[in-house]
């Protein structure tokens, strides 16, 4: 007796012996209920094969292409630090210093300067100052993030290993619930900034990296968050202007 | 010498750009049918698009772009669920629902907007991910058993059982 779960392998091609399959083939011919019954089955699986494809929110879709362009950036970035040779390490600062300045410099200029002109229903703009909308508490947690992220990339091993593939994974876990925080904190620059983290994050994360370029994105990454630490430190949170 | 011609040939940012703007829509529905959580959703394809972009040299040209960071997606999306779940995949047999959808998962299920996803959310986890990944994504049941770190036997139970469940629900859906 052949039962629904083995006509189930059978329509999958999948999961049964040539001899269970022949046998298949050979009750599916002399039976007509057990046909009519795969009929049956056939027609429900090939109802569900095609689903409709909902369209993915364009925001993310935007966020997938600037993933890509941030990750090429941080990849074109840190080759040009290593050329130096004998000055490396002072290149690399140098170099860590101006790729941080054109990654992550927008973003910065428009969190902590924080001035975006938005408009209100009758079409006045409005400046609002962003920073001054973070809650103390949000950017408490913040900077512990923060400083916690910059410990732990200070002490990752040289090289690249599963440890510390497991341990930059953690960071940009953490990295995105601060992010989605930031979000509903309505504190939308600072969840751009902090995804401006993640292509670095993961180029750093990934074993094929070399040492050279590992440690120039390490520096480029403490430098990031130094001067994220600061700005969070000389810039407490106050009530929201609006002008 | 080889690595610079491999790398010459890797694909470039303007076809990333190209295949998300064709095919990110599939890809996220792919991940937001074994997640239903939208976030995980999203970060299954980032995640994806990272990897991929960071291992573009090891793409073969004869395979597709897409197709490939389509199965990158796929495999993140495993891997953020079992992180986020990480019981649900210890007892494969169990019958157990699942928990009751948040807001958040009713709304990415309802943008999946068929019957078919209203019918997967009856599943557990397992079931539902054991169909989606042999139904609609076309993986083998070895592949998924390796995958998910069981056996093929668990596997093809957790798919006779979604089958079963899903022929009923879909049958009642349509008689409403």
């Amino acid at each position: 007796m052949i039962n629904d779960d083995t006509l189930t392998l059978y329509y999958y091609n999948d999961g049964l012996t040539d001899g269970e399959r022949k046998q298949v083939e050979s009750a599916l011919r002399n039976d007509t209920a057990l046909a009519a019954r795969y009929d049956a089955l056939c027609r429900q699986m090939s109802e569900w094969s095609d689903p409709e494809v909902p369209t993915a929110p364009p925001h993310l879709v935007g966020r997938w292409h600037d993933s890509i362009d941030r990750a090429a950036r941080s990849e074109n970035a840190a080759p040009a630090i290593k050329k130096h040779g004998p000055f490396q390490f002072f290149s690399f600062a140098w170099g860590g210093a101006i790729a941080a300045t054109l990654v992550l410099g927008v973003a910065l200029g428009m969190f902590f300067s924080g001035n975006d002109v938005i408009p209100t229903p009758d079409g006045t703009p409005v400046e609002v100052i962003q920073s001054a909308l973070v809650p103390s508490s949000f950017t408490r947690g913040l900077q512990v993030h923060l400083r916690e992220s910059q410990w732990e990339l200070a002490s990752l091993p040289a090289d690249a290993s599963t440890d510390s593939t497991q341990l930059l994974m953690q960071i940009i876990e953490q990295n995105r619930m601060f992010e989605r925080a930031a979000k509903q904190n309505n504190t939308p620059n600072v969840a751009r900034l902090l995804r401006a983290f993640e292509p670095i994050l993961m180029r750093l994360a990934n074993e094929d990296i070399a040492p050279e370029d590992a440690e120039a994105l390490r520096a480029q990454l403490a430098f990031e968050l130094n001067v994220m630490l600061t700005k969070l430190a000389s810039d407490p949170s106050k009530e929201a202007h609006t002008t | 010498m080889v690595a610079v011609l491999k790398s010459l040939d890797s694909p470039t940012q303007a076809e990333f750009h190209e295949v998300i703007a064709a095919r990110a829509d599939r890809w996220y529905a792919a991940c937001l049918r074994i997640t239903r959580n939208p976030d995980l959703a999203e970060d299954a394809v980032q995640d994806a698009l990272l990897s991929a972009w960071n291992k573009r040299h090891q793409f073969e040209r004869s395979a597709r772009l897409d197709t490939w960071i389509h199965r990158i997606a796929v495999n993140a999306a495993l891997m953020l669920i079992r992180k986020a779940k990480p019981a649900t995949w210890e007892p494969l047999e169990s019958e157990v629902p699942d928990d009751t959808p948040t807001p958040d998962v009713i709304h990415a299920i309802e943008a999946l907007n068929t019957d078919l996803a209203e019918a997967l959310n009856q599943l557990t986890d397992i079931e539902r991910v054991c169909f989606v990944l042999k139904h609609l994504e076309q993986w083998r049941l070895k592949e998924i058993a390796q995958e998910l770190d069981t056996t093929v036997g668990t596997i093809k139970q957790a798919l006779f059982r979604a089958v079963k469940k899903l022929r009923v629900s879909m049958a009642d859906l349509r008689s409403q």
